[in-house]
C-alpha cells in the first residue's frame, strides 16, 4: 500500500512456511515425549445414566497397561461454569461421556484394555433439546442447577457480567414504533468448528504437584489459567503450545482431556498422550452453542429501531465452559450491530444430554445475530426497507456506545464503517441485485437466485491482557517472547513484522520463542481478533522499550542524547546519519542482552466490522442451494499482512461459518442421543469443487489503536454470513425461513408452502 | 496356503527413493497386519509430514504418491504395500540440493495455507495432477483437489499457488528451446 | 483395529478357497476405501479373522470388448473406468457413474468389485464402536432398525424390508440400467451369473462366503442409446447419493423404442422404475413425457418421517435425465 513501512502491509512469507510445505512443521500429533504412554477413553453408550459398577480388573491385568482410572479413583478436579465438569463422573450425561481411562504402552493395547472393562449403568431419562430440558418435571442433569438452567454470568467478566440487556424503556420504544413484529428463529444446527487436527494433550506429572502440558491450543497461557483453576490452584502448571492444526476457538474445550491426561500421568508416573480420534472429535467434543430467540421488535419507517425485547435460550449441551461468556459477548455485539435505545433481552443457558457446546469463532454474537436478523427481516419487509440501508444506519458509530461484557458502558471511538459498507455494496452490486423482500433476483425455471446481507462486529479486539518481551542480542538480532501459537491466522509472523518494523531489523533477524509458560509472559492469546491490536500492542511496546534501552546505552557511546539516535539493521546512529554510528555489538558488548517488556491493558472502545453480501441459487425441484458469490467488506485500519488477511476473510465459509446456513450440522439421534454423522463423509464440509466467487473489500482508514493503526478482523469473518444466506434463500424462494441449515428437505417444504399459498390465493 | 499365516514376512517399501525392508509379525515386528501405510510412514519411519485427519479416506490429509498417483495412506494396509514406490511430502524437494519443488515454493509465495495441517495432502494431490497433466486448467485443479479437506478455507490461495507453479513450470519447460534458438 | 490373519492371494481361486474355509469370518480387500473404515469403526460384533488381499490377482483389472459385450474385471479401478475410451464410446453412463463416486483418491484406489460390494452407509449401522459402542440393528441380526423411528433422511423410500439402508453403489445403478450381469466365482471353481441388481437383498448381499465377483459383463447396445447419470448430493464430491438416476433411452427419431430408468439412493437395491420406463417406451418422447416419467418413477414410494423429500428429488432427477437424453 504505502511506502511508509518496511514490512507492515507488505507481502512477506509466513515464518513457518518452509516447515509447513516440507512437512517438517511439528503439530501436536507429531510430538513425541520420551517414555510417553498412550491413553484411550471408554465412553458411555447412554445419554444419561448413573454408573453403578465398573470392573477394571481384567483391563488392569493386560500386559502393557500402566494405569486404569474410573470416577472412583480420580482427583476431585473440576472445570466449567459452574464447576460441573470432573475428570470422570459417576453420572454420564451424553453418549460418549468418559467412563474410564486407560494409559498403556501403545494405542492398540489401550484400546484392547477398554474392551475388558465391564460397566453397569442405571439409566435415567434424557433431555435432548430446550423444550425437553425446560419442561416442568424434566430430569435434571445437575442437582445444583434447578430446571437445567445454569447460573447466569461468569466471574471472569466480573460481578456485573452481562446476562441480558435491560436498556431504556421498551414499552415506550414500542409506542414509538411504526411497525412491531414478533417472531422466533433458531440457529441450532450445532455445527462443529472441526479443526483438521483433532484435539489432544500430552501430560507429564512430576511429584508432588507439578505438571507439564504440551497442548494443541492457540493460547498456552490462557489454558494455564483455566487449568490452574480446575486443579484447585494446587498444582504448578506449565503449558507449552505449538502448531495446533486449526482451532477456530475450539481447542480451548480440551480442559477435560487435559485433566484426564494429567490424572493418568500421575497414576502411571509416565508422560501420557491423550488424543481424540476424528469420531470422538465429532461426537464427544465442542460444538457451537444452540440458540433460539423469540423476540419482538419495534421499527420506524426511517429505519430506526425503537425497541427489542425477547428471550434468547441457549442450549449448551452437557456442560458449559464459556457459554455464559458467549451470552455476555453476544449481548454486547448485538448493540454494536443494532443501535437501539430500548432493549429487554432475557437469556437462559440450558443443559441437555448431548456433547457440550463451546468456543467457536463468532462466540455468541454470530449465534444471536443469526436468530435476530430473520426476525428483524420481517419488520423490514413490512416497511419495505432495504436491509443494507438498515444495517448501515444502525451499526455503531463514533459517539455511540454500548454495554460490553463486563456490564459497563463504553463510548465508541473507532472508525465509522459506512464507507467500507458502501464499498462492499458497490463491489457486490447490491443496489442492482436487491429486488425487495421475498423477491428473487433472477428466475430461470426452477432456479431462483436471491441476495442477502449481514453484519457483525466485535469489541473483543481489545479484550484482556497481553504481555510480551523483546530481547536484543549484540549480534544484531532480536527475539520475541510471546505466548502466541500458530493456529492458522499467521499472527505470530505478523508480530515479528511489527517488532522488525519498530527495530528496523531485517525480518529474518527477528525470531519467536515457542509459547511456553515457563518462558513466555502472560497473554490471553490470539482470540476474538485481538491478535493485531492487543497482542500487537504488547509486542510493539516491548520492542519500543528494548529500543529505548539500546539507545540510552548508545547515547554515551555516540555522544548524543537518545532522542537524536535511531537504529537500523543492527546499527545505531545519529538521525539521518546512517553511514556513521556503531553496531549493536560495539554498543552492548558481547556479554549483554537487552530485554524490553510490553503490556497491553484491556480496551473496549474500539470495534471491528464485517459486512457480508451473498448471492445464492436455489433449485426448487431438488431443494439444492448453491452459494454463488460472497463479498466481505471491512476496514482494518491498516493491513499488516495482505495474504494472511485475505485468507482469514476467505475463512468465512468454513469452520462453522457461512456453511452452517447451507449444509453444516451435527445430527443427533432423538431416540438414542448418538451423534449420527461423526465422520467426514456425513459431516459436510466445503470442497475445492464448489467455491463461490469471493471478493474481500478492505479499507485502510487509520484507527487509533497502536502505532500501526491496525485492528484485527479475522475471527468475525464467519459471523455475518449465515444470516445473510438465510435471507438470500428466503428471497429466492419468496418464503421467510427461520431455521438453519437450509437442507434440501427444508427448502422443498418451504417451496411447497409458497406454492400452496399461491394456489390458495388463485382460488380465492 | 496356511504357511503364509501367522509367520513373519517382509514388506519392501521404497519411500522418497529410500528402500526399507520391514518385518511383519514375529518378535521383532516393525509392522502389525493392522497398520495402515499412514501409520507406518509416521510412526515406524518417522515421516510425520503425512497427516491423518479423518482416518477414513474422506479428507485427503494422508494423501501420498504411490507410483505417481495420489492415494490415501490411511486406507492402505502396510502389508499390502510390498514393492510400492511411495513419495511423501518429505520427498518433494530435491534430495540432493534440497531445492524445493516449484509447488512448495509457490505455496510459500502465495501463503497457500493457514493452519497448515492439510497442506502436505494438498501438495501431494496437486503434484499427482501435475505429473499427469502439466498444464491443467483451474477446473482441473479444483477437480484434482476435490478430495482434500481444508477447514481454514485456503482454497483460493491454493488455486492461485498451483496455477502460478503451472505457469512457472510451463515457462521453464520452454526455456531450453529458447536457449537453443539463441545459439 | 482388531487383529486378523492376512493373506495375499495369488489367484481368484485361492482367494475363494481361503474365504470359503473361513466361513463368514473372512473378508476380501481390494481398494480398501470401504473395508478399512469398517474395520477401524469396529461396527460388527466380531471383526474378520481373515483378510485376503486381492490386489495381486492378475487379469482382473481389464476393461475390454468381446463381441457385443464389454467385460470389466472386478479389480478395475473406478479411475480406469473414468478414463476408458472404450467405455466413453460404448457405455458413457458407466463413465459418468464412475466419476460420480467419492473423491479422486477414492476413485484411484476403489475398484468395481468393491464399489458393488461395499457395506451400506446407514449411520446407525456404521456408528463407531469407540464412541459408546456399536449400534445393533436388524441388518446385523441384533435388534430392530433404528432408522424407522430415528433420523431416516438418507434411508430408502422403496422396497425396504425391516432394514431401510440404501444400496450405496453408484455403479450398481448405472450397471442395472445397462442390463449388466456379474460373474461370480465360487470356492470350488464354480461360476455363476446374476443380474447386478440381484446382488442386493434388503439386509445383505447375495454372495455366499467364498464367493467373489470376477467380472462385470455389460451388453453393448445394438444401436447407440442416449445415456445419462445424475446424482444429487448435499455437497460435492465425497458424498453418497441422496438420490441418483441412470437413464438409457433407445431413441427412434422423436420416439423411444426402449428405456431403462433406474434410481439409486432410494432402495436396498438399484430401483428399476418400471412405470417410468413404460411411459417412455413406444411413443414420442418430449419434455411432457419426461415429466410424466418422473411422476411415474416415484409412484408407490413409501416415505418415512424424514425422507419424503427424496421423492421430489427422484421425480426431478428422472425428468431431467430423460430430458438430457433428448438433448444429447
Amino acid at each position: 500500500m504505502s511506502d511508509e513501512y518496511r514490512y507492515i502491509g507488505k507481502p512477506t512469507p509466513r515464518r513457518d512456511a518452509p516447515q509447513i510445505v516440507t512437512g517438517s512443521a511439528t503439530f501436536f500429533g507429531d510430538l513425541v515425549v520420551p517414555g510417553m504412554l498412550h491413553a484411550k477413553v471408554l465412553r458411555s453408550p447412554h445419554p444419561h445414566a448413573l454408573v453403578t459398577e465398573i470392573d477394571v480388573a481384567r483391563a488392569r491385568g493386560l500386559s502393557g497397561v500402566k494405569a486404569v482410572l474410573t470416577h472412583a479413583d480420580v482427583p476431585d478436579w473440576r472445570a466449567g461454569t459452574p464447576r460441573h465438569l470432573r475428570v470422570l463422573d459417576s453420572t454420564v450425561r451424553y453418549v460418549g461421556d468418559p467412563v474410564a481411562l486407560v494409559a498403556a504402552t501403545s494405542e492398540a493395547v489401550a484400546e484392547e484394555a477398554l474392551g475388558l472393562i465391564d460397566v453397569s449403568y442405571e439409566l435415567l431419562p434424557a433431555v435432548f433439546d430446550l423444550d425437553e430440558a425446560l419442561a416442568e418435571g424434566a430430569v435434571q442433569l445437575y442437582a445444583d442447577s434447578p430446571g437445567n438452567v445454569l447460573r447466569p454470568g461468569t466471574r471472569w467478566f466480573g460481578p456485573d457480567c452481562l446476562t441480558g440487556l435491560a436498556i431504556g424503556d421498551v414499552e415506550a420504544g414500542f409506542a414509538e414504533a411504526e411497525v412491531i413484529v414478533e417472531g422466533e428463529a433458531s440457529y441450532a444446527g450445532l455445527p462443529n468448528p472441526l479443526p483438521p487436527e483433532s484435539p489432544g494433550v500430552v501430560a507429564q506429572w512430576e511429584e508432588p504437584d507439578r505438571v507439564t502440558l504440551w497442548l494443541s491450543t492457540q493460547a498456552a497461557h490462557q489454558e494455564k489459567m483455566i487449568i490452574h483453576a480446575a486443579f484447585g490452584r494446587a498444582v504448578d502448571v506449565r503449558t507449552i503450545g505449538g502448531a495446533c492444526g486449526g482451532s477456530y476457538g475450539s481447542k480451548f474445550m480440551s480442559i477435560q482431556l487435559i485433566m484426564q491426561a494429567t490424572a493418568l500421568s500421575r497414576a502411571a508416573r509416565r508422560p501420557v498422550r491423550l488424543g481424540l480420534t476424528k469420531e470422538e472429535h465429532l461426537a464427544a467434543f465442542g460444538l457451537r452453542i444452540g440458540s433460539r430467540v423469540r423476540a419482538k421488535v419495534g421499527l420506524r419507517r426511517d429505519g430506526a429501531l425503537t425497541a427489542i425485547s425477547g428471550e434468547w435460550l441457549v442450549d449448551t449441551g452437557h456442560y458449559s465452559l464459556t457459554t455464559q461468556a458467549q451470552v455476555a459477548v453476544g449481548c454486547g455485539e448485538a448493540q454494536v450491530a443494532l443501535r437501539c435505545p430500548n432493549w429487554d433481552l432475557r437469556t437462559k443457558v440450558v443443559c441437555t444430554n448431548r456433547p457440550a457446546s463451546g468456543i467457536v469463532r463468532g462466540f455468541g454474537g454470530q449465534e444471536l445475530k443469526a436468530c435476530l436478523l430473520p426476525i428483524l427481516s420481517r419488520a423490514l419487509a413490512e416497511l419495505d426497507l432495504d436491509p443494507f440501508d438498515f444495517l448501515r444506519r444502525n451499526y455503531v458509530k463514533p459517539g455511540d456506545g454500548y454495554f460490553w461484557r463486563d456490564g459497563r458502558w463504553y463510548d465508541y471511538r473507532g472508525n465509522d464503517y459506512t464507507p467500507a459498507m458502501d464499498a462492499g455494496a458497490e463491489a457486490f452490486g447490491w443496489r442492482e441485485r436487491w429486488k425487495g423482500w421475498l423477491r428473487p433476483t433472477e428466475v430461470d425455471g426452477p432456479l431462483r437466485t436471491g441476495v442477502g446481507v449481514g453484519v457483525h462486529g466485535n469489541v473483543d479486539i481489545g479484550e484482556s491482557v497481553s504481555e510480551a518481551y523483546v530481547r536484543l542480542d549484540p549480534e544484531g538480532r532480536a527475539t520475541l517472547y510471546s505466548s502466541a501459537s500458530e493456529h492458522g491466522t499467521g499472527q505470530p509472523s505478523n508480530l515479528l513484522k511489527m517488532v522488525a518494523e519498530v527495530l528496523q531489523l531485517p525480518l529474518e533477524r527477528v525470531t519467536l520463542t515457542a509459547a511456553d509458560t515457563a518462558v513466555t509472559p502472560y497473554d490471553m492469546g490470539p482470540v476474538g481478533s485481538r491478535g493485531t491490536y492487543a497482542m500487537g500492542s504488547a509486542a510493539i511496546k516491548a520492542a519500543e522499550e528494548a529500543r529505548r534501552q539500546l539507545l540510552t546505552l548508545a547515547a554515551a557511546n555516540l555522544d548524543a542524547p537518545p532522542e537524536e539516535l535511531e537504529t537500523r539493521d543492527g546499527r545505531v546512529f545519529r538521525l539521518g546519519r546512517a553511514d556513521s554510528g556503531a553496531a549493536w555489538m560495539a554498543i552492548m558488548g558481547p556479554e549483554r542482552t537487552i530485554m524490553g517488556h510490553g503490556r497491553f491493558e484491556p480496551d473496549f472502545t474500539l470495534a471491528n466490522c464485517m459486512m457480508t453480501f451473498v448471492e445464492v441459487r436455489v433449485d426448487t425441484e431438488t431443494g439444492g442451494t448453491e452459494l454463488l458469490r460472497v463479498v466481505n467488506a471491512t476496514d482494518a485500519g491498516r493491513i499488516i499482512d495482505p495474504a494472511g488477511l485475505e485468507n482469514q476473510l476467505n475463512g468465512c465459509l468454513g469452520s462453522a461459518g457461512i456453511d452452517t446456513a447451507l449444509f453444516e450440522e451435527t445430527i443427533i439421534d432423538r431416540t438414542t442421543g448418538r451423534v449420527l454423522n461423526a465422520n467426514l463423509i456425513d459431516y459436510k464440509w466445503r470442497t475445492f469443487a464448489h467455491l463461490p466467487q469471493m471478493r474481500n473489500v478492505v479499507l485502510e482508514t487509520p484507527v487509533d489503536s497502536h502505532r500501526f493503526h491496525a485492528i484485527g478482523v479475522g475471527e468475525v469473518s464467519t459471523a455475518p454470513g449465515p444470516a445473510a444466506v438465510l435471507m438470500a434463500v428466503s428471497n429466492a424462494l419468496g418464503v421467510p425461513l427461520a431455521e438453519y441449515p437450509v437442507t434440501p428437505e427444508k427448502v422443498l417444504a418451504a417451496w411447497k408452502r409458497a406454492m400452496d399459498a399461491q394456489a390458495g390465493e388463485a382460488t380465492r | 496356503m496356511d504357511r503364509r499365516r501367522g509367520e513373519t514376512r517382509q514388506v519392501r517399501l521404497r519411500v522418497n527413493g529410500q528402500d526399507h525392508v520391514l518385518t511383519v509379525g514375529g518378535p521383532a515386528a516393525d509392522v502389525a497386519v493392522t497398520h495402515t501405510l499412514a501409520h507406518t510412514l509416521r510412526e515406524t519411519l518417522g515421516l510425520t509430514g503425512t497427516k491423518v485427519s479423518c482416518d477414513r479416506g474422506a479428507c485427503g490429509s494422508c494423501t501420498v504418491l504411490v507410483g505417481g498417483e495420489a492415494k490415501l495412506s490411511c486406507s492402505m494396509l502396510t502389508v499390502e504395500c510390498d514393492g510400492l514406490d511411495i513419495t511423501t511430502v518429505e520427498g518433494l524437494a530435491d534430495p540432493v540440493t534440497g531445492a524445493l519443488d516449484p509447488l512448495q515454493q509457490s505455496f510459500i509465495d502465495h501463503t497457500a495455507f493457514q493452519c497448515g495441517y492439510c497442506t502436505p495432502g494438498i501438495l501431494m494431490s496437486a503434484k499427482a495432477l501435475l505429473l499427469k497433466n502439466p498444464r491443467p486448467t483451474q477446473a482441473d485443479v479444483q477437480e484434482a483437489l476435490s478430495g482434500n479437506f481444508c477447514r481454514c478455507i485456503t482454497h483460493y490461495h491454493v488455486l492461485e499457488a498451483v496455477q502460478a507453479a503451472v505457469e512457472a513450470g510451463a515457462a521453464s519447460a520452454t526455456a531450453p528451446d529458447s536457449r537453443r534458438a539463441r545459439r | 483395529m482388531r487383529s486378523f490373519t492376512h493373506v495375499t492371494a495369488g489367484s481368484l481361486a485361492e482367494a475363494c478357497a481361503l474365504l470359503s474355509e473361513a466361513g463368514g469370518k473372512g473378508r476380501a480387500n481390494a481398494g480398501g476405501t470401504d473395508l478399512l473404515g469398517v474395520l477401524k469403526d469396529g461396527i460388527h460384533a466380531q471383526g474378520p479373522e481373515l483378510i485376503v488381499d486381492l490386489k495381486a490377482v492378475s487379469g482382473l483389472a481389464e476393461v475390454s470388448r468381446e463381441g457385443d459385450e464389454v467385460r470389466i474385471g472386478a479389480l478395475a479401478t473406478l479411475a480406469s473406468l473414468d478414463r476408458s475410451t472404450l467405455l466413453r464410446e460404448t457405455l458413457p453412463l458407466l463413465v459418468q457413474a464412475a466419476h460420480a463416486v467419492g473423491t479422486p483418491q477414492v476413485r484411484t484406489m476403489g475398484t468395481v468389485g468393491g464399489n458393488l460390494c461395499q457395506e451400506v452407509r446407514c449411520w446407525y449401522y456404521r456408528y463407531p464402536r469407540h464412541v459408546g459402542g456399536p449400534v445393533g440393528c436388524l441388518r446385523k441380526g441384533d435388534g430392530p432398525c433404528l432408522a424407522v423411528k430415528g433420523d431416516n433422511r438418507y434411508h430408502g423410500v422403496f422396497g425396504g424390508r425391516g432394514c431401510f439402508a440404501v444400496c450405496p453403489s453408484d455403479l450398481a445403478v448405472a450397471l442395472t440400467a445397462l442390463g449388466a450381469v456379474v460373474d461370480i466365482a465360487g470356492p470350488d471353481g464354480s461360476r455363476r451369473e446374476v443380474a447386478v441388481e440381484d446382488l442386493y437383498e434388503p439386509t445383505t448381499l447375495t454372495l455366499a462366503p467364498g464367493e467373489l465377483l470376477a467380472e462385470v459383463r455389460v451388453p453393448v447396445p445394438a444401436r447407440p442409446t442416449r445415456q445419462t447419470f445424475l446424482k444429487f448430493t448435499v455437497r460435492e464430491p465425497v458424498d453418497f447419493a441422496v438420490v441418483s438416476v441412470a437413464a438409457s433411452l433407445d431413441r427412434d427419431g422423436p420416439g423411444c423404442r426402449d428405456a431403462r430408468i433406474v434410481l439409486g439412493g432410494v432402495s436396498p437395491r438399484p430401483h428399476r422404475a418400471l412405470q417410468a420406463e413404460e411411459v417412455l417406451r413406444g411413443g414420442d418422447v418430449d419434455d411432457q413425457t419426461a415429466a410424466r416419467a418422473g411422476e411415474a418413477a416415484v409412484a408407490g414410494a413409501k416415505p418415512m418421517r424424514h425422507n419424503a423429500y427424496k421423492i421430489g428429488i427422484a421425480r426431478t432427477l428422472v425428468e431431467r435425465a430423460v430430458r438430457a437424453c433428448l438433448d444429447a
